[in-house]
């Protein structure tokens, strides 16, 4: 079997309006791949920025994979929320980005969205707070049922992803 | 062409925690250390025919003030020179740093918490991390904090360095500390 290690961070996010801001993550794979050893979603921590407008998280990314095929190859995805003062948090965006397939070390930049909604649910967002999320997480990293959606640009994920490739020469796939 | 793949591999890092920028504080020290996966070890490597020499795993730097020039920068020069084995590149070694100052009554309280991979590819590489602190959620709790002198800090500072856990953590980002130094695979 082909090993893929993937270890590296979620460095922060720049360019969303909202302060204090976390990030839910996960990795989704296809059929054939098995997570041998990592943890496959997590939460980062709430960061508030004091200087400039990135927030860094720092979080550490360490994941094995072993595969029998090429299919299904890993792709992190992203919920970005932000946290106010009384401990209520907000969806800021969406995301998602493929593991690079080549090794070495990456920096990836990946952009984020959050669903619209009708202009009734846009004001109370700016008022009040809330707005609409996704239902089922698989639509932030699959290409079906998209075209039901409208949405606006959130800001960008930043993360540096360094990529180790065990085995694949065996079966024939150059990297 | 079949070739022999040895099962046990290398990994040497020297390099230094050169310098730090906190625009607000000043009279900083820096401590390291290493957080690691199961397969992987912190080992003694002999190059000459003495002893063999071995690297520290962690390491207290000496208290720095800024400079008085322009560039306001905190300089620790302070050296990192360990060697890890391993059998499996999962668990890749990372190497957290706290900085610690003193506060407005002369206490002791850390400025930043930062985290960084070591790099993967070998050459020379140069790393400028944030850094981070604690900062309770509760506006009374951080007051009394600041006044008592006693921040909210990590009793063991590798939990920065775990992906669990960490969402209940509300932290705020001061600023960068840089490392850098060439790192080796064998």
């Amino acid at each position: 079997m082909a090993e893929v290690h993937v270890i590296g961070q979620i460095l922060g996010a720049t360019g969303f309006s909202e302060n204090s801001l976390f990030c839910k993550w996960g990795v989704h794979t296809g059929a054939a791949w098995k997570l041998l050893s990592g943890l496959q979603e997590g939460q980062t921590q709430v960061d508030t920025p004091q200087v400039g407008d990135m927030a860094y998280w720092s979080h550490p990314i360490d994941l094995h994979f072993a595969t029998k095929g090429l299919q299904g190859w890993p792709r992190l995805h992203f919920q970005v929320w932000s946290q106010d003062s009384f401990g209520r948090c907000q969806l800021a965006g969406y995301g998602f980005c493929h593991v690079p397939s080549s090794p070495g070390t990456h920096q990836l930049d990946c952009p984020t969205w959050r669903p619209l909604g009708s202009w009734r649910e846009q004001l109370a967002r700016v008022f009040v707070g809330g707005g609409p999320q996704l239902l089922h997480g698989n639509t932030i990293y699959s290409g079906a049922d998209r075209y039901r959606l409208h949405t606006t640009a959130g800001g960008t994920v930043h993360l540096q992803l360094g990529l180790l490739l065990r085995h694949f020469d065996r079966y024939g796939v150059e990297c | 062409m079949e070739s022999v793949v040895p099962s046990v591999f290398l990994l040497m890092v020297n390099g230094q925690v050169e310098s730090a920028q906190f625009p607000e504080y000043d009279d900083l020290y820096c401590k390291y250390c290493f957080v690691y996966g199961q397969d992987w070890a912190p080992t003694a490597v002999s190059w000459t025919l003495g002893p063999p020499l071995i690297g520290l795993e962690e390491g207290i730097s000496q208290i720095t003030s800024k400079s008085q020039d322009t560039r306001q920068l905190l300089t620790w020069n302070f050296p990192i020179d360990v060697t890890f084995k391993s059998t499996n590149p999962s668990g890749w070694p990372q190497i957290v740093l706290s900085v610690y100052g003193p506060d407005l009554f002369g206490n002791d309280v850390v400025r930043g918490y930062g985290v960084v991979h070591i790099p993967f590819s070998p050459g020379r590489h140069k790393r400028t991390i944030p850094m981070f602190v604690p900062e309770s959620t509760s506006k009374v709790q951080k007051f009394t904090s600041w006044f008592m002198g006693r921040r909210p800090e990590y009793t063991d500072p590798k939990v920065v360095a775990q992906g669990e856990g960490r969402e209940d953590i509300g932290m705020s980002v001061r600023k960068v500390a840089s490392l850098s130094g060439p790192s080796q695979k064998g």
